[in-house]
């Protein structure tokens, strides 16, 4: 069943509990949604997601299955110059997400448009969200007092192995989209329109899984990944979890914007495959057919850790555990993960070079994902993955309307 | 009134309510790029038939307009949408075969138009001449341009072509040069006037294949087999014997006097005086920026630098046909320029360049986000100088 798509799921999911659907996951709702969804009339695509408003596209929005995490560094000489950037950038988003058809040049000039998705762009689920890194709030363009408090040069936690040549950087763009295709187009327009602007630092493109069979798409580990996320439709869940609020030590324009994380993890596995499913499975916590906690039966079910106080059954640094503890002193700890496989071909010596582009949004960087990181550190997984590449940004707040820019108040 | 007046009359009002319908459609249309027309307009493109089908009446509303544009003669034809006015050209769908269709989108502002059919070997026709109206605010309006003709590109081919030539004496007498000093064993100097040779040829725009075989044999890429420059640069910056670096100098000069023989009959081609100064630079982004174009001496900057020379030197002889054609031409000759500043900042004061590897990041992204604005900016300047046909 390779039909399921976003957009399928969405047309179907309009007017059922799209609600619970997202929750913990896209989740057990998201099958029964989806196998009706195929009585649905072909060449229905899925709504452009909505560009302007408080927070940005690509955060809260249903998981495309295809991305790009692209970092950027900033190439403009003044000030007025990254502004100019912003609006570009700006400009082109609203542009490619909304869908249209690009204006001729007539004799004047090649096509405005690479022609990659026809003669007129569709939105294809696409949504684009900027984030800036650390090294954007350094002397360069006068925006050190304007440095989220809490943003910084990622860290380097006791089991990573980072290529700094492949971390953070000034910009970073997440680009996602229901296809493949939609995706490329989006990076090279975007490329296209700030040359001289900004040069590519790094990039990492990522793909997710369908259910199989059904609930929280897999990663390449076999697992289910991705269960246990908050609610997106839960709106003061979110405001606790995921918008920064621009207050204490934060400047006041970050309100509305997210702390992102993107951990790019290569995944063994080769060394994963010569594992036995038990001791994959306690590494984890869960059952690797259904995704079910190894204390209960299905998926969604609570691990109930309060039964299990030993570590007899979910053992005490299996990886749902430590990263989920489920106590009140954890709640606040919680991130909204928006994960993606990566498949990346094959290293010098021949072997898979595959895993997970780990993306995080968090209100608080240092509360929520630090401190889990920390937690982790050590954990029997470590043995079978490498963090390698990524960076900590910080997601700048929406644009409100067709006028507004992202990064406008940062630089206001 | 007779039954043919109120005919006559309710269909005036038909038409009037229809006009009414139209523009407040497109009026109501959502500004800029979005809204697709939803339909197309079919034009015919003969000789007897050019234009026909396109507002019959005579008018016609502004903003974009799709048409379907068909061929209705037995041969090749080129389709221009021509302001009656100015002369300038909207739009030009080159070789539709006999019978075929082809498909294009304009979007025009209020002024007289007309379609023109120029048949491969028969006079252009015109079409009748249409009035469109204004287009709906924020419309994003196609430029017009009158067309540049091969006749107007042999001026500035000629001057191009003579700026090429008068600089063929000097680099040979510098490949000469190097030839000599390495008879004398000198190589410190051998290896100045090496640099000194290889940016003049690097300013010729030999981009592309521009001078054939002979340019194979100066300059052909390192990743083939080690010919002309880089047959010398690497024995030259690799410790080898002034004796190793003697035969492929010689060489060098031979094939220098291959090109100098070729040069005076093989005219530029006016077609090829816009392409050059935009395809310089996309060879230097495809082979020197990515490391191809060195043998060991590590001066991919200095090329890069003496590519942007030679950029310039394309542009200028086009620059009375760009002013009037291209918005962007003082921004791409500051792009240019400031490029070159950039990377001359990379420059020693004893004239030594830093290698390409040992730019930190930052210096490289500039160099690579400079260059390919560069680039962008002259991609227009190849479209505007495509020779065409003068209505």
């Amino acid at each position: 069943m390779t039909g399921l798509g976003r957009r399928d799921f969405l047309t179907a999911g309009a007017g059922v509990a799209a609600g619970a659907a997202v929750a913990g996951g896209a989740g057990a709702v998201l099958a029964p949604v989806a196998a009706s969804a195929h009585q649905a009339p072909p060449g229905v695509r899925a709504a452009a997601a909505p560009f302007h408003g408080e927070h940005q596209q690509g955060i809260l929005t249903p998981v495309q299955r295809s991305a790009a995490f692209v970092a950027l560094d900033v190439t403009a000489a003044s000030r007025a110059e990254l502004a100019d950037l912003l609006k570009t950038i700006t400009e082109r988003a609203r542009f490619l997400t909304t869908g249209g058809t690009p204006p001729d040049p007539g004799l004047t000039a090649p096509p405005r448009d690479s022609g990659v998705l026809g003669p007129t762009v569709v939105p294809d689920g696409l949504t684009v969200t900027l984030s800036a890194g650390a090294s954007l709030f350094d002397g360069r363009y006068g925006l050190a007092s304007a440095k989220p408090a809490r943003l910084r040069t990622m860290d380097a936690f006791p089991d990573d192995s980072l290529r700094r040549e492949v971390c953070d950087g000034d910009l970073l763009l997440q680009v996602c989209a229901d296809d493949r295709d939609a995706v490329t187009h989006a990076v090279r327009e975007i490329a296209r329109a700030t040359r001289g602007g900004m040069g590519v630092r790094w990039r990492q493109d990522g793909f997710v899984s369908p259910p199989r069979p059904s609930g929280t798409p897999r990663n390449l580990m076999g697992f289910k990944d991705g269960t246990s996320n908050p609610d997106v439709h839960d709106a003061a869940l979110m405001k606790r979890l995921v918008w920064a609020q621009g207050t204490g030590r934060e400047p006041s324009w970050t309100g509305g914007g997210s702390y992102h994380v993107v951990r790019v993890i290569r995944m063994l596995v080769e060394f994963w495959d010569r594992v036995n499913l038990h001791e994959q499975e306690n590494m984890i916590g869960r059952r690797r057919d259904s995704g079910a906690p190894l204390t209960a039966s299905a998926e969604h079910d609570d691990p109930h850790y309060e039964n299990d106080p030993t570590g007899d059954v979910i053992q005490l640094d299996a990886h749902i555990r430590l990263a989920n503890p489920r106590t009140t002193a954890s709640a606040d700890q919680r991130m909204l993960r928006r994960a993606y496989n990566y498949d990346g071909g094959v290293d010098a010596n021949g072997t898979l070079d595959m895993g997970l582009v780990f993306v995080a949004f968090n209100q608080d960087l240092d509360r929520q994902f630090v401190a889990v990181q920390k937690r982790l550190a050590g954990e029997p997984l470590t043995d079978y993955v490498q963090p390698f590449g990524g960076g900590y940004y910080f997601a700048l707040p929406g644009a409100r309307d067709s006028s507004d820019w992202l990064g406008r108040s940062m630089l206001a | 009134m007779s039954q043919r007046a109120r005919l006559t009359a309710l269909v005036g009002v038909l038409a009037a309510l229809v006009v009414v319908a139209v523009i407040v459609a497109v009026a109501a249309r959502p500004a800029a790029v979005r809204a697709a027309p939803s339909s197309e307009v079919e034009v015919s493109a003969g000789t007897d038939d050019c234009g026909h089908g396109w507002a019959d009446d005579g008018r016609a509303l502004g903003g974009t307009i799709s048409f379907d544009v068909s061929n209705t003669t037995i041969a090749g034809v080129e389709v221009y949408l021509q302001a009656v006015d100015t002369t300038k050209v909207y739009l030009d769908l080159e070789s539709i075969g006999a019978g075929a269709h082809a498909h294009a989108r304009v979007a025009l502002g209020s002024g007289r138009y007309r379609f023109v059919c120029l048949p491969a070997d028969a006079d252009p026709a015109n079409g009748p001449t249409v009035r469109v109206g204004p287009a709906p605010p924020g419309t994003a309006l196609t430029p017009g341009m009158v067309p540049v003709t091969r006749a107007d590109l042999i001026p500035p081919a000629k001057a191009y072509g003579a700026w090429v030539g008068s600089r063929l004496p000097a680099l040979r007498q510098q490949v000469v040069a190097v030839a000599a000093d390495a008879e004398e064993g000198d190589l410190p100097a051998a290896k100045r006037d090496w640099l000194t040779a290889r940016t003049t040829y690097e300013t010729l725009g030999a981009a592309y294949g521009a001078f054939g075989a002979a340019g194979e044999a100066i300059d052909g890429l390192p990743g083939h087999g080690l010919t002309g420059f880089h047959a010398v640069e690497s024995p030259l910056f690799s410790g080898a014997a002034a004796a190793d670096v003697v035969g492929p100098a010689q060489q060098l000069i031979a094939d220098v006097d291959t090109l100098l023989a070729q040069f005076p009959k093989a005219q530029i081609d006016p077609g090829d005086v816009g392409l050059r100064a935009h395809e310089i630079v996309e060879d230097a982004i495809r082979d020197v920026l990515a490391g191809a174009a060195d043998a060991g001496s590590g001066t991919e900057l200095a090329t890069i630098d003496a590519n942007l020379s030679g950029a310039a030197q394309a542009l200028a002889p086009l620059h009375d046909l760009l002013a009037s054609r291209y918005p962007e031409l003082a921004a791409t000759q500051q792009s240019i320029a400031s490029t070159q500043q950039l990377v001359e900042g990379f420059r020693a004061a004893d004239g030594t360049w830093t290698r390409l590897a040992a730019l930190t990041t930052a210096q490289r992204e500039h160099v690579d986000a400079a260059l390919s604005e560069t680039a962008e900016l002259l991609a227009p300047v190849a479209a505007i100088c495509d020779p065409r046909r003068t209505p």
